[in-house]
């Protein structure tokens, strides 16, 4: 995880400038656990 | 609306609110106290005294959690959250009154019926197993009181528009309509399949019931319910938590379109849950299976907006880094923790879900306690929790009370007490159904079958489990007497998230009923009717009622 940092002087960034990549890299790492625990329980299905 | 947020219910209004939370947190320990015995049975070194049936206590548990006090949390709560944005009038307040009661009444008749071990049939009384015939009448009295309910809220959305001719409806008050609406058209099924099946049956009037109709018919109740939970947690998620962190509504349409797809994809997909009944064509098992999919999209749209709100608040705040803004998030306020750890156990809750519903994989799973524990993680974990967040500013705010520095720290203390439990019990759970472990059934050692060896092991770490969620749940009826009763008088707020300043205005093709309900209507239709006359034309002779080896 990444150090949070504060800094004070920047203005209150308006809605359209607000950078989203920390949320695009959660949803992306949903989606994957989501694909791996799916694929891991196929492989347990196909196994038997 | 952030004046509003610290202005209190006037006592009327506060009063039938917290009739609906006392009876919730009744039933928790009633309940909890019941899984807590089932999970010592099941460990294999506990019997319980008084000649008690394991599956008297098992129907108190089911109904108890799963229907009452989900239930009455819901409906109180959703009252409460109509009365803030589009008020209540003295008439409808009756009413609401009125729904209270017959609700009650039901309840008592219902939970009596089990108490004497009347209706050991489990919370989703599969037919032949016969319960008397209070049991049904009681469960049938719980759904009209909640349909009263329904048709309040839907009443005070409708003046409120009526008074402000061209303007969006509050973002909550739409959310508890769609709650509502779905939970009416979902329990129409229910209710159908107790009042024309089971009731003339159990009163020996009718000598057969078809039990593949009245499976059906459970379960296209059966799936939307657990929606019916998960909705006013989403509310929590969507409108309430912005304001807790400090920051703004992410998008009131994102949030309207999430709830308007959840209304649409909750109902037509219950064959999901019978993959393996033998009496319905595979073709629209399929059909529903693909349904079934289609709540992926509102879900995952979810989780996009939490980690939005979260982030743009962190941002707002001058958090430049990566993810610098999720360590700032307010972990030591428990009206957050309790939900956010709500939110993750919703991740493999959601993910096992997934694998519940694929055709074939539903193989590996079907009928063992991996079931049960993914449930505990959905319900009993990600819902139950969020609604605990709830209650640490709800109930204080209803009784003119504040969540002092000291409740919210055993508020966090129970929150960890809960997840630890939990963990435990419902990890357990989903390993021992992959080796084969049944759900439902008592302690058996299956006359010295080979594989119960192997998952005997995980039935002690549920009676561990078991035992910390039911420490967790004396400390919360404890905190729940604190704040009704006990805690320093003060106002609390009720914490409603404003939409940003420039937020752009939502379609108004969002409030339109007629479209949503009508593709809602025409996907059950879709999804149900030719199966439904399937099984109507081609069913095999029904069955007598059986009351043993449980039911009466």
């Amino acid at each position: 995880m990444t150090k949070g940092k504060l800094d004070p002087h920047q203005p209150d960034q308006k809605g359209a400038s607000i950078s989203l990549k920390g949320t695009f890299i959660a949803v992306m790492l949903l989606g994957v656990f989501i694909l791996v625990s799916w694929f891991a329980l196929y492989a347990l299905f196909l196994s038997r | 609306m952030i004046a509003n947020n610290r202005l209190l219910f006037p006592k009327k209004e506060a009063r039938l609110y917290m009739a609906f939370m006392y009876v919730t947190f009744i039933s928790l320990f009633v309940g909890g106290l019941m899984g807590l015995l089932q999970t010592l049975v099941r460990s294999g070194k506990y019997t319980l005294p008084f000649n008690i049936d394991y599956y008297t206590i098992l129907t108190v548990h089911g109904v108890i959690l799963g229907l009452v006090l989900t239930t009455y949390f819901i409906i109180g709560f959703q009252f409460s959250l109509m009365g803030k944005t589009v008020g209540i009038s003295d008439k409808q307040l009756k009413v609401a009154w009125l729904s209270f009661w017959v609700m009650i009444v039901g309840t008592i008749m219902t939970a009596v019926t089990i108490l004497v071990g009347e209706a050991s049939v489990l919370y989703t009384f599969y037919a032949p197993l016969r319960a008397h015939p209070a049991f049904y009448i009681g469960l049938a009295l719980v759904i009209i009181g909640s349909w009263i309910a329904a048709f309040v809220n839907f009443r005070q959305l409708y003046v409120w528009k009526k008074a402000h001719k061209g303007q969006k409806s509050p973002l909550l008050a739409f959310m508890v309509t769609i709650n509502m609406l779905m939970w009416f058209i979902a329990s129409l099924g229910v209710a159908s399949s107790v009042l024309i099946q089971f009731i003339p049956w159990s009163l020996g009037y009718a000598e057969t019931i078809n039990v593949l109709m009245s499976r059906t018919l459970f379960w296209y109740f059966g799936h939307p319910l657990v929606y019916f939970w998960l909705l006013p947690a989403y509310m929590a998620w969507y409108a309430l938590i912005p304001r807790i962190i400090g920051g703004k509504l992410f998008s009131d349409s994102l949030a309207r379109m999430s709830f308007i797809l959840l209304l649409m994809f909750s109902i037509p997909v219950g064959f999901h849950h019978q993959l393996t009944e033998p009496g319905i064509n595979p073709t629209w098992k399929f059909i529903q299976v693909v349904l079934t999919f289609m709540v992926v999209i509102p879900t995952l749209m979810t989780a996009f907006s939490i980690f939005a709100t979260f982030e743009t608040t962190g941002r707002k705040k001058g958090y430049t880094s990566l993810f610098g803004w999720f360590k700032k998030l307010p972990w030591k306020d428990v009206r957050f923790l309790a939900p956010f750890i709500g939110m993750v156990a919703f991740i493999p809750g959601g993910a096992g879900g997934i694998v519940n519903a694929s055709h074939q994989m539903n193989a590996l799973i079907h009928n063992t306690i991996w079931v049960t524990g993914h449930f505990h993680l959905t319900a009993a974990t990600t819902v139950i929790l969020t609604f605990f967040g709830i209650a640490y500013w709800l109930v204080p705010h209803l009784t003119g009370r504040r969540l002092t520095p000291k409740l919210n720290k055993l508020g966090i203390i129970q929150t960890f007490i809960w997840t630890i439990g939990m963990t435990i019990m419902s990890g357990a759970m989903h390993i021992q159904g992959l080796l084969g472990g049944p759900r439902r059934s008592n302690f058996s050692s299956y006359a010295g079958g080979e594989q119960v060896e192997t998952w005997v092991h995980y039935q002690l770490a549920q009676a561990i489990g078991g035992s910390i969620l039911f420490i967790a749940i004396l400390l919360m009826v404890y905190l729940f007497i604190q704040l009704a009763f006990f805690a320093p008088r003060g106002v609390e707020e009720y914490p409603i998230a404003e939409e940003e300043a420039d937020a752009e205005p939502t379609p108004k093709i969002l409030e339109n009923w007629y479209l949503w309900v009508g593709i809602t209507i025409a996907l059950i239709l879709f999804a149900y009717t030719i199966p439904v006359f399937d099984i109507l034309k081609h069913s095999p002779p029904g069955s007598a009622p059986f009351d043993w080896p449980i039911g009466r």
